[in-house]
């Protein structure tokens, strides 16, 4: 049902207008109006110029996507007037920054925003203020409030700043109008997936992270980073992916708990030592946040074009856990149970998910109670002790150098004490080994649930990932019926709780080309795929347009 | 009984150089056991190729790696637990093609981890190709025609890439290869050994270098000394070229701190997620 409470906030402007930030700080003024919010960010792989919007919903009820259509949109240059004019609801404001157009935008309200910035240094840098400042005259903030607020949102420079933001208002309070807000009572934190992501790692049990930079899994290095000495953990950016993977492994192999992340570049450069944490059995958790590719691809935008790719990562036969959330709660979750499968099983583990979530920031309601399965790493203290030895589940107990005893982990294929060997007996010994712990990770994960299903009736769709959010969304918003099923654990893949579905027919969105959810499912359960509902031009779901599109194959 | 030895055949061809590397490598932990080094804490790897089967016939704890990672593994585990003396074994294939990236930035970071380099100028275990040591014209089976391309000269480019400790050794003076890998494990920062390897099935060299090793008197005052001496063409130097003394990538990074030993407890993670919450 259409959410009459929703109130969509746009910006948009040049790289370098403070386009984000301005809406981070916009999302902040929901979030002390009680309510819920859901932002996004589109922005280019550049510094300066280009065009950049961010756009937040926000309402009294969880909001799980951003909407396109604004109540209010601020177009800080010409070229974002020509991008948004179209792109408001039906009672939607369009306000844009008359200095930077010569003439009159018919149906809009110009406001002077660089001929007031004038005078102020770094003039252009501001203009992300003046679109808080109208966001604030249109949702009936007080002048003194305002002050306030952007005196505690906006750290430097905070007078210049507040003076100007004031100088907008008072323009802006005469002739945008006022829509007011009903507050809410949401929950006072607001986190994007990343920051999800590295908070859960650490909860989990992290004590060393490893990165190189790349789009758009860097923030989890950023946040992890700014955060390493209150947290007790170590954050480390050497020179290359291959170099992220093979000191974690080696930090991983004397016991400290290590992840990494990249995108699906830098996991690729990653995919050799992947397979040596699957040989050496060294626990090691990597955040996968996809990107549109091949290749170099379009960096800042979303995609789940990586799931093959994170299933079959790398080469020989080895068991490893990939799992992908939905929200940015559960980015948190899954982190933190990843790193304690990784650790309970000597697997490696991917947490495989998208800019869309990585970087989209969300009301959230997260405990700090840490999640109950940290892992149980079966230690052994004996004379004799052996790296690799073979037990039923295939879980060798860990035992970390400096030590009394031998502790050695290898890339070759070896005996039970980590020496190389070429013995055809110790060689299927050591294959069913390894495979019997993937055995052992499915009776664990038969023992939980793996999977979310939401609504009881109506036809039958199947996503993950963060696409999970623009279905619900689109539902919700089209109002639509459906039952909505998403497995969080992807391998493996836990058919069991797919087999009350066999035979049924299925509509599967994804944000893929070569629809690869859809091929995954066809092979791994027995889903009758009878729509793929697809969407790869690196833009996530509108839910608007998805519900449209849904309409046509329910 | 030798309790440096594990039960793992050597395989390598009677006569190579590797043995000699292997004897004076025991000799120096035995010598730094009596100075008080404790021998669990010293953790190995080991890349990929003949010197690599050092990892297995070495009764001490460790990680045997990829090709050219072995000093990104090293790195790692010194990082997580300081406390280990982590010594990295490689080919010049490992160290000065495959890994060259890790080695100038184990450098550069100063990362209190010790190189030792098998460089015997051929890839003996892929059955004798030419390494990025192999003088220009060494002909092998992918260079019938002989390289064309000029050896690097891995000394020059250690110095140059910050290295606070460089050295040469040869596996013929045993006694002075024993001494540089003393000195190289108790080295407090970033130490290489390259030692000058002959592989008697693929690249002989014992009889050129017996007839051209030099070995070095005193340590060069200076970088540009050291620089010269890695340069000089009269003769083979062997010896410390550099020991010069700078803040380790463990102590800048952790300050005294060890992330293995010392993990953050669940109460404290427990009050820094809800701090996090709260911001």
């Amino acid at each position: 049902m259409e959410d009459s409470q929703r109130f969509t906030f746009l910006v948009a402007g040049e790289a370098g207008h403070g386009v984000r930030r301005a809406g981070i700080v916009a999302a902040d003024l929901f979030g002390e109006l009680g309510r819920y919010v859901f932002q996004m960010d589109d922005y280019q792989s550049l510094i300066r110029g280009g065009h950049n919007f961010s756009v937040v919903s926000s309402s009294t009820a969880p909001v799980l996507s951003q909407y396109l259509r604004a109540d209010l949109a601020v177009a800080l240059d010409a070229r974002s007037i020509e991008k948004h004019r179209e792109h408001l609801s039906p009672s939607g404001v369009l306000v844009y920054n008359s200095s930077a157009t010569g003439e009159t935008v018919p149906g809009a309200i110009g406001l002077p925003l660089s001929s007031l910035a004038k005078g102020y240094t770094y003039a252009e840098l501001r203009l992300g203020v003046a679109a808080v400042s109208v966001l604030a005259a249109r949702v009936g903030m007080t002048r003194s409030d305002l002050e306030g607020f952007i005196g505690r949102k906006y750290e430097r420079d905070t007078e210049g700043n507040v003076a100007y933001a004031l100088s907008v208002f008072d323009v802006a309070a005469r002739s945008v109008g006022v829509t007011q807000l009903e507050r809410g009572d949401a929950p006072a934190t607001m986190l994007t997936g990343n920051e999800a992501i590295g908070l859960g790692a650490y909860a989990g049990g992290l004590d060393i992270y490893f990165a190189y930079p790349m789009t758009p899994a860097s923030s989890v290095l950023h946040y992890l980073a700014a955060h390493a000495r209150e947290f007790g953990i170590t954050v480390v950016h050497p020179e290359s992916e291959i170099a992220v993977m093979n000191m974690a492994i080696g930090a991983a192999s004397v016991g400290a708990r290590t992840a990494v992340g990249s995108s699906g570049g830098g996991v690729a450069l990653m995919e050799e030592a992947m397979s040596l944490a699957g040989m050496s059995e060294t626990p090691i958790m990597c955040v996968l946040s996809s990107r549109p590719g091949p290749s170099t691809g379009v960096p800042t935008y979303t995609a789940q074009a990586d799931l093959s790719f994170a299933l079959n990562q790398g080469h020989g036969e080895f068991a490893r856990i990939v799992a992908s959330p939905a929200t940015v709660e559960e980015a948190y979750r899954i982190a933190a149970e990843l790193m304690s499968l990784s650790w309970t099983y000597q697997v490696p583990s991917i947490l495989l998910t998208e800019k869309h979530l990585s970087e989209s920031r969300m009301t959230v309601g997260i405990s700090a109670e840490l999640p109950s399965e940290l892992a149980s790493i079966m230690a052994e203290r004996g004379p004799n002790y052996a790296r690799y030895a073979d037990t039923e589940t295939g879980v060798s107990p860990l035992r970390f150098a400096p030590s009394d005893a031998m502790v050695k982990w290898t890339s070759y294929e070896h005996d039970e004490k980590g020496i190389s060997t070429e013995d055809p007996d110790m060689i299927c010994l050591m294959q069913e080994k390894r495979r019997r712990k993937r055995d052992s990770v499915v009776e664990h994960l038969r023992g939980r649930s793996c999977v979310n299903r939401f609504g009881e009736t109506g036809p039958l769709i199947v996503t993950y990932g963060s696409t999970t959010l623009s279905v619900l969304e689109a539902l919700s918003c089209g109002d639509l019926e459906a039952r909505v099923v998403q497995p969080v654990y992807l391998e493996p893949f836990p058919e069991w709780e797919f087999s009350d579905l066999d035979g049924e027919d299925a509509i599967v969105v994804e944000q893929s080309c070569d629809a690869q959810f859809s091929e995954l499912l066809r092979r791994r359960t027995g889903l009758n795929v009878v729509a793929s509902v697809l969407q790869y031009d690196g833009r996530p779901f509108d839910p608007e347009d998805l519900a449209r599109r849904l309409k046509e194959v329910l | 009984m030798d309790d440096l030895a594990t039960y793992a055949e050597n395989t390598w061809c009677p006569g190579c150089g590797n043995f000699g590397i292997l004897s004076a490598f025991k000799r120096a932990v035995r010598r730094l056991e009596t100075d008080g080094m404790r021998r669990q804490d010293v953790a190995i790897t080991a890349g990929i190729g003949c010197h690599a089967k050092t990892f297995d016939y070495l009764n001490l704890s460790g990680f045997y790696s990829l090709h050219g990672r072995s000093m990104a593994t090293a790195q790692g585990m010194k990082l997580a637990n300081p406390r280990l003396k982590v010594v990295a074994f490689a080919g010049d294939g490992d160290a000065y093609g495959e890994g060259i990236a890790h080695m100038v930035f184990a450098a550069k970071r100063n990362a209190d981890i010790t190189v030792i380099v098998h460089n015997n100028g051929i890839y003996g275990l892929t059955t004798g190709q030419y390494t990025p040591t192999s003088a220009k014209g060494f002909k092998g089976p992918s260079t019938p025609d002989g390289s064309v391309e000029d050896p690097f000269n891995p000394l020059a480019l250690m110095l140059s890439a910050g290295a606070t400790f460089v050295a040469r050794g040869y596996p013929g003076r045993i006694d002075h290869l024993t001494d540089l890998f003393a000195r190289a494990i108790s080295h407090e920062g970033f130490s290489l050994v390259d030692v000058l390897q002959p592989c008697v099935s693929f690249n002989n060299t014992y009889e050129r270098y017996n007839a051209s090793v030099v070995e070095l008197g005193e340590t060069p005052e200076s970088f540009e000394e050291a620089l010269a001496v890695a340069g000089r063409t009269d003769g083979v130097p062997i010896g410390v070229l550099r020991d010069v003394s700078k803040p380790t990538f463990h102590q800048e990074m952790l300050g005294g701190r060890n992330p293995a030993e010392e993990r953050a407890s669940v109460a404290h993670r427990r009050e820094a997620v809800a701090a996090a919450l709260r911001q």
